[in-house]
């Protein structure tokens, strides 16, 4: 520090006066870029958006790097199960029923005499597509309700608004129950679209609050000064200022899916056998909790890891997009 | 006649009960002519040009009676496409803070290239290389660079450049500029406003200054309204204004601007608040601040007497205001 006392200090004061100092070549002096940059570009001199910003401060994140570590582990391992979990889920021995663990079986087996390490791997499919689908539809349906109810107000968007109370009032839990325990089918379908049925209403209210706060922008207006029809405003200029509320709850919600699949298959409910699921496990473990724990256990803790992974995921998105926390 | 607006009166319906936002203002632009509108804030002059421009948020806003002559159209009649095609195209409207007029999120050649996108209906290609011209017309150093730089990257005269440009890419007959120079400081306020009168004397575009600026208007304006409560209080040719006012208002404005030979004094102020729109006062508005207010500016509404050629003024007492300060 000694040597060079005045390079950084030169830089600052060269970007940050020259606002105050716009006198007629000055003003143009001010645009060119500094060799250290001025305020506003990256180090390589290329314009900052929102989300280069965020993606910069995401990259440096460690919370971000550890939950993304996992997320990807987790992906990968429900495209491809197989890649390290031999045999099948589906094939049980009853004579090693609450074995400990065993060669080619290191969290050992369940009351069924099933492998517990290879369950719990196939289990992640479940989890994932669940709540991958579930975040999609809910996101897609939130925020294309909430946005356009926001942007046009009136009669619709009291409507909606009354809507999204009453559905607000169910109980997740209960609805589940009710919904879905006449449904046959055993795909992760029936239990996807109850939860964005249940769960577009939390998207909708934020799109609809972060659309009335984008649309009284200035900008806005100067839009439809300017000739802009409704469709362009909205998503041209509207939807790219309103969309990171959105990302960062649907985030966040992703865990709170995950987690509600486990719990609806537990309750018999969502997935069921021969569906291979964390919730499944974890329900059919709960009777042999004293005698076999290790069946309960990792099943148990894989949904915690997961729904943690997202949840951490999601703070780390609405700290980078959310520049007040800067 | 470029753009006529006839006794138009645009209300809001408030929890409080309506606002009188603008009572019957009657003002014309010609081509290649710079209207000046002057008022403080909340004396309708943004609202008149938001009317004009159909970006008046309704509800809450109404336009109760009027009409605004567009080359001769009726813009009340259009359909809201029809209006739209002519926004941008016919006539554009320029904002007070262009940081906050553009889009943060896209870069200021995607905004520009817009309106080409937009109205002409052309490539992403091309617009681009269009806005790159605009920059260069308005003196933007490097636009060939600079096209992909964001709003905040640009210092608040440059911005207001942009905002120009914008303004100014479908060549409109007519521009509404609102406070275009309020957000800036002084020596960059010349700059922009030396450039938006040349590019309007080049393209011969009707403008219409919106100001609160007294000395803005007196180097670029033809003619001049000022605005009080809603209503134009008096409207004259610059100069003749600046000489004499025939309004009170309009004297007490003049007076309130700080003056080199007038150094060491008090500043003159006009006394009270402008009123309150959801009960303007009786007669004359501005008869409680006035300090020329008889009896008869309580009761009666002073009509724009004619001063003299192309020149009125709603007050009573013209004559006594026009001929002799006496405070």
């Amino acid at each position: 520090m000694p040597e060079q006392p005045h390079q950084p200090e030169g830089a600052i004061a060269g970007t940050g006066m020259g606002g105050a100092m716009d006198l007629g070549a000055s003003e143009a002096v001010t645009l060119e870029r500094a060799p250290g940059g001025p305020p506003g570009t990256g180090p390589a001199g290329r314009p900052r958006s929102l989300w280069s910003d965020a993606w910069r401060d995401l990259r440096r994140n460690p919370v971000f790097l550890l939950s993304a570590l996992v997320i990807l582990f987790l992906v990968f391992i429900s495209l491809w199960p197989s890649a390290i979990a031999s045999g099948s889920p589906l094939t049980c021995d009853l004579a090693k029923s609450q074995d400990g663990p065993g060669p080619g079986a290191p969290f050992g087996y369940d009351g069924q005499g099933c492998n517990v390490y290879t369950r719990t791997v196939y289990g992640a499919r479940a989890s994932v597509t669940v709540g991958l689908c579930a975040t999609l539809g809910v996101a897609l349906l939130g925020s294309v309700l909430g946005g356009l109810a926001g942007y046009f107000g009136g009669t619709w968007d009291s409507l909606l608004s009354r809507l999204t109370d009453i559905f607000f009032a169910i109980p997740v839990v209960l609805g589940g129950l009710v919904l879905l325990s006449v449904v046959t089918s055993n795909t992760v379908w029936p239990v996807v679209g109850f939860m964005v049925l249940l769960g577009w209403p939390q998207i909708s209210r934020i799109a609809r609050g972060a659309v009335i706060t984008a649309k009284q922008n200035d900008y806005v207006q100067a839009a439809r000064a300017l000739g802009a029809s409704d469709s362009r405003i909205l998503l041209r200029h509207i939807a790219p200022n309103a969309v990171a509320p959105v990302i960062v709850v649907a985030t966040i919600a992703l865990g709170t899916y995950i987690a509600l699949e486990a719990t609806l298959s537990y309750l018999g409910v969502g997935l069921k056998p021969p569906s291979v699921s964390w919730g499944i496990d974890i329900s059919a473990a709960s009777p042999y909790i004293r005698n076999a724990p290790h069946a309960l256990l990792w099943p148990a803790g894989a949904l915690a890891l997961t729904v943690l992974a997202f949840i951490m995921l999601g703070d780390a998105v609405r700290d980078a997009l959310d520049p007040k926390l800067r | 006649m470029l753009l006529d607006v006839r006794d138009l009166h645009v209300e809001f319906r408030t929890r409080d009960g309506i606002t009188h936002a603008v009572n019957g203002v009657d003002y014309a632009v010609d081509a290649g002519e710079t209207l000046a509108v002057l008022g403080e804030s909340g004396s309708g002059k943004s609202v008149t040009a938001q009317a004009v421009m159909g970006i008046l948020d309704t509800p809450p806003g109404r336009i109760t009676a009027g009409r605004i002559l567009f080359r001769g159209q009726d813009l009340l009649t259009l359909k809201e496409q029809e209006r739209r095609r002519i926004r941008g195209a016919g006539m554009a409207m320029i904002f007070q803070d262009a940081l906050s007029a553009l889009n943060p999120v896209l870069s200021v050649g995607d905004q520009l290239g817009e309106m080409f996108v937009v109205h002409r209906g052309m490539s992403r290609k091309d617009a681009r290389a269009r806005a790159v011209e605009l920059m260069d017309r308005v003196r933007i150093p490097a636009a060939a660079q600079r096209v992909r730089d964001y709003p905040h990257q640009f210092s608040g005269g440059m911005r207001q450049r942009i905002m120009i440009a914008m303004a100014l890419s479908l060549e409109p007959a007519l521009i509404i500029a609102d406070e275009p120079t309020t957000a800036l400081d002084v020596t960059v306020q010349a700059q922009v406003m030396d450039l938006l009168a040349e590019l309007q004397r080049e393209y011969r575009m009707g403008l219409i200054l919106i100001t609160h600026d007294l000395g803005v208007v007196a180097d670029v304006a033809d003619r001049i309204v000022v605005m009080y409560a809603g209503k134009i209080v008096e409207s004259a040719p610059v100069h003749d204004l600046y000489k004499a006012p025939a309004h009170p208002y309009t004297r007490g404005l003049l007076d309130s601007v700080p003056r080199l030979d007038r150094k060491g004094r008090e500043l003159y102020a006009i006394r009270g608040i402008p009123p309150n729109l959801t009960r303007i006062p009786p007669g004359c508005s501005f008869h409680p601040r006035c300090p020329m207010a008889q009896d008869v500016c309580r009761t009666d509404e002073p009509p724009l007497y004619a001063v003299s050629d192309g020149r009125g003024s709603a007050c009573h007492f013209w004559r006594e205001c026009l001929h002799g300060p006496d405070h």
